[in-house]
């Protein structure tokens, strides 16, 4: 086991050097660079730029240096936690992503729990209750949740909200604590805002959690165990509970790689619908205007997260499930 | 001796200042000066403050307090606040004369010689004097300074490439002398984006390495992350920006919040340097609130009534949909006009790669064929209500250089005399669809490039393209990336772009006619010759045509001319050249802006100009005496 998991570390890395070369080498895909973006910006709006400045800027970034220096610049600082410069923002990386990677962690774990405390019941119920009046029902319910982008439900609530209330429900936190340090007040005004995007947010991703639950629990509710424990005569909720149940939360645990990167990149769409001050729509931002340092550290640390919840959601699976063996080669 | 009166002059003014008779303290500001914490009112204004008055019937003077909403797209866009505060050493008055504002006053010799004057007692935001110590600073420690600059002067600066002389006279008045006249040097003051001649000495030289040496600069940055004491100093020193809340201002409101935020919160200045009639000091509003959301949410934001006042991401499309929501969320519509030469012009690249095509495009005769064959009023009633004027790429009528023969000229829609033309260049073989043929067989087809960034660029494009066929020619568009796009016509990839007009609609005499001149590489018309001329005749191509040339002459005659008289007579020729040879085919202009305003808002003038340069959109009309009735909405 330990032997496993030193050879899936040890694995991680030229895994993560090839990633960097890649987002590296397609952030700087698109012609120019960001100074340049800059300028057709400026002039787009009838604002000029002196050329002396621009050359200042250009020697000041590095943007002058041959691509390969560049990038070997950027990847040796990240090993020794440095993750470059944001020109948009003229700040370190890790400055600039401070407290909106809190904010974004706050928003997606509640927005997970919401989902699974949602998806969860509602799937046992359908894949027990199958083609029953309540499972068509709450699938109609799934798949337009499925079928609404999240960024759609937040413009019509937007305007619901607006229309019929008079209020703004976009942002996080009452407009007061926005760039104010932390305290009892501003959290809880966070929690009292954080709800409308986490139900939107989750909207879509419960949907598909019900859909992926019911379809895993109606599979081994069909298998013979299942047929033969309720002929021993176990009351139904004891079958359920022990034996099928546990078996369909395998998907649950496998999901937790593709989770990990989602609770640090948040809805990105949604997010700048709703102007929530989280890494979404940054991220998004700095792709557009090609802050390259900004853009690539974010692509690496969301990979990083990928790399890492897969390796974790493996374990767990390893753990749960005695039916799967870390020796490869012997299954034949 | 002599001097005796007059220190009891002014003790006794400053006593009279501070009597009974004084006008009345913000608000806002009255108990930080009972708390001793900021001094009183006449101790913060210089001692001859800038009066505003302005001569316009729903102008009044205001009631102080409030706080204003507006929104932007990106945190980068705070900069909008220098534009719109607006305190520059001379300034556009709403009638485009320039002034004197944060001066007192100036003197100018010959277009050579300035000398200016500030005011006596003016104070930095945290109330240290403003002197001739921070014009010197910009002057020695950071233009001059090798590593701050080491591409020398900024280009306004220099007059064939040599920057001026530079005198401190006393603590109230610096001089600068330039062998040869320099016309740009005020409107590069004045401009929305200004040339800043001066720095808060007392606040950069903590991280100049001259002052507090080259070992404690250098550590600084490096503390900061910062590559070189160079860079940190720059970062420290954006005027512009504005994204330094520690960065000593003169503007009427101070930035408090650091980048990133998605609300930016100003406060009021409490030693700016302008009073109202009545003596009390500006601005009225105490704070200035900048929402930070995406650039699309910005007109359904403000229809949902989420801002104070708001014009810019707002297109003349939203504008229905603006109208609808007026009454229920309180706030009215304005229309400004829009002061860039066209709103949508063509570009046909003279340097473009393809020889057939240039020969052709640089044929006056081809490009008047074009224009005449675009129907304007059809595109002005279908894409902007009637609303626009149909016109050629030249100024506005508020202009005094405007003269009605340059807008018309080729601009009426006439087919048969395009058709002539065309016919009389030889170009009379058609394909079977009935397209011209080029004088090496190939059907004439333009392709125009467009940024790809508005439908109203391809809207009109479709409409062009109708028209066109009727002389046998055909249109395609290529929609593309705003960088892209730019590199395809510097390289001559490119045939023809859309893009929009002069960018200064609204000239006068005194303001570079260098758009109208190939002067810049960024001229969708003539990137190569413009590129020639932007690197001293080093890079590019020379101007081939002879009209070209000339516009270059009488460019260059108009930096050297020394009277106003002079200058005038030069704009008007080129743009009477422009206007025959048509470099650029403009389609209408006059477009509108739409402006909104809350309710409770007042002196926000309902007919007026929206321009970049001159005007710094709101900046010209003095947002500093914009003023909130209390009970809007919010």
């Amino acid at each position: 086991m330990l032997q496993y998991v030193v050879k899936r570390v040890l694995l991680m890395i030229p895994t993560m050097i090839a990633i960097s070369i890649i987002v590296f080498t397609i952030i700087q895909l698109p012609p120019g660079n960001y100074l340049e973006s800059y300028i057709a910006e400026l002039q787009a709006q009838g604002e000029s730029v002196d050329p002396q400045k621009i050359a200042f800027l250009k020697q000041e970034y590095g943007l002058d240096k041959p691509l390969v220096e560049q990038y070997l610049r950027w990847a040796g600082g990240m090993l020794k936690g440095d993750f470059g410069y944001s020109f948009e923002f003229n700040l370190p990386v890790s400055k600039v992503v401070g407290d909106r990677m809190f904010l974004t962690i706050i928003v997606s774990s509640f927005t997970i729990l919401f989902t699974w405390a949602v998806a969860f019941p509602i799937g046992i119920y359908s894949a027990t209750h199958q083609y029953s009046w309540g499972d068509y029902g709450l699938s109609l319910l799934g798949f337009l949740g499925i079928a609404i982008p999240n960024f759609m439900l937040a413009l019509v609530m937007l305007y619901f909200a607006n229309v019929y209330f008079g209020t703004s429900i976009g942002g996080l936190m009452g407009p007061e604590f926005i760039g104010k340090p932390w305290s009892w007040p501003k959290i809880v005004s966070i929690l009292e805002h954080s709800w409308i995007p986490v139900f939107i947010i989750g909207a879509g991703g419960t949907a598909g959690m019900i859909r992926k639950m019911r379809a895993n629990l109606l599979d081994e509710l069909q298998k013979q165990y299942v047929v033969t424990a309720r002929a021993k005569g176990l009351p139904p909720g004891k079958v359920l509970r022990k034996y099928p149940l546990r078996m369909a939360l395998n998907f649950f645990i496998s999901d937790i790689g593709s989770l990990l990167p989602h609770i640090i990149s948040g809805a990105e769409i949604t997010a700048v619908v709703l102007s929530l001050p989280t890494t979404g729509p940054m991220l998004l931002a700095a792709l557009k205007s090609q802050d390259m340092y900004l853009a690539g550290s974010f692509l690496m640390f969301l990979a990083f997260m990928i790399v890492v919840g897969v390796l974790i959601s493996d374990l767990a699976l390893v753990a749960l499930d005695p039916r799967i063996r870390l020796s490869g080669g012997v299954a034949r | 001796m002599i001097r005796a009166p007059f220190v009891l002059l002014f003790a006794l003014a400053v006593l009279l200042g501070a009597g009974p008779t004084a006008a009345e303290e913000p608000p806002a500001l009255q108990a930080e000066v009972d708390a001793g914490t900021l001094p009183p009112l006449a101790q913060r204004l210089p001692r001859v403050p800038l009066v505003v008055d302005i001569n316009r019937p729903d102008w009044t003077i205001g009631r102080y307090g409030g706080e204003l909403r507006t929104l932007m797209a990106k945190d980068r866009d705070i900069r909008m606040m220098v534009v719109y505060g607006y305190a520059r050493l001379v300034g556009y008055d709403d009638k485009l004369q320039l002034v004197p504002d944060i001066l007192e006053r100036i003197e100018v010799t010959d277009s050579r010689v300035f000398t200016l004057h500030l005011r006596p007692g003016h104070r930095w935001s945290d109330g240290h004097p403003f002197t001739t110590a921070d014009f010197r600073y910009f002057w020695e420690d950071v233009a001059n300074d090798p590593d701050l600059s080491p591409f020398g002067l900024p280009q306004v600066m220099k007059v064939r490439d040599r920057g001026p002389r530079f005198e401190v006279l006393s603590e109230t008045a610096v001089r600068y002398t330039w062998d040869e006249p320099n016309p740009q040097f005020l409107p590069a003051l004045a401009g929305p984006s200004p040339l800043f001649i001066y720095r808060p000495a007392h606040y950069l030289r903590q991280f100049h390495s001259k002052h507090v040496g080259n070992e404690k600069a250098t550590a600084q940055a490096k503390e900061a992350g910062a590559r070189s004491w160079a860079g940190y100093h720059q970062k420290k020193d954006e005027q512009f920006r504005f994204d330094n809340p520690d960065l000593p201002t003169l503007e009427p409101w101070i930035n408090t919040t650091p980048l990133p935020s998605t609300r930016f919160v100003l406060l009021r200045n409490p030693y700016f340097h302008r009073v109202d009639k009545a003596g009390r000091q500006l601005p009225y509003i105490d704070r200035v609130i900048v929402g930070i959301t995406d650039d699309k949410l910005i007109p359904a934001r403000t229809g949902a009534g989420d801002v104070d006042l708001q014009a810019r991401y707002l297109r003349f499309d939203n504008y229905t949909f603006l109208k609808q929501n007026a009454k229920r969320n309180q706030y009215r519509v304005l229309l400004w006009e829009k002061a860039i030469g066209s709103q949508n012009a063509l570009y046909p690249n003279l340097n473009v790669e393809d020889p057939v095509w240039r020969t052709l495009l640089r044929d006056v005769r081809f490009r008047r064929a074009l224009s005449l064959g675009i129907n304007r009023h059809e595109i002005n009633e279908v894409v902007y209500f009637g609303l626009a004027k149909e016109s050629g790429n030249t100024v506005l009528q508020r202009s005094p250089l405007f003269r009605p023969e340059f807008r018309s000229a080729w601009a009426q829609f006439d087919v048969k005399q395009a058709n002539a033309l065309l016919d009389s260049l030889g170009l009379t073989q058609r394909d079977k669809s009935g397209l011209r043929l080029l004088p090496d067989g190939r059907p004439m087809e333009i392709v125009v490039d467009t940024s790809g960034e508005s439908t109203e660029e391809t809207d009109i494009l479709e409409l062009v393209r109708d028209s066109w066929r009727k002389l046998g020619i055909a249109l395609f568009s290529r929609p593309s990336v705003r960088e892209v796009f730019r590199k395809r016509v510097y390289s001559g990839k490119s045939m023809m772009t859309i893009w929009s007009g002069l960018n200064n609609g609204i000239p006068t005499p005194e303001m570079s006619p260098n758009e109208l001149a190939p002067t810049a590489q960024e001229q969708l018309q003539w990137p190569m010759w413009g590129q020639y001329y932007e690197n001293n005749r080093k890079g590019g191509e020379a101007p081939a045509l002879p009209e070209a040339k000339e516009l270059v002459e009488l460019y260059d005659n108009w930096r050297k001319a020394g009277t106003v008289a002079e200058r005038e007579q030069i704009w008007l020729r080129m743009l009477e050249i422009h206007a025959q040879q048509v470099y650029t085919i403009g389609i209408v202009t006059q477009a509108l802006q739409p402006v909104v305003v809350q309710d409770k808002l007042h002196n926000v003038p309902g007919d007026a100009i929206y321009s970049w340069d001159p005007g710094s959109y709101f900046g010209m009309y003095h947002p500093d005496t914009f003023w909130l009735e209390p009970g809007g909405p919010r």
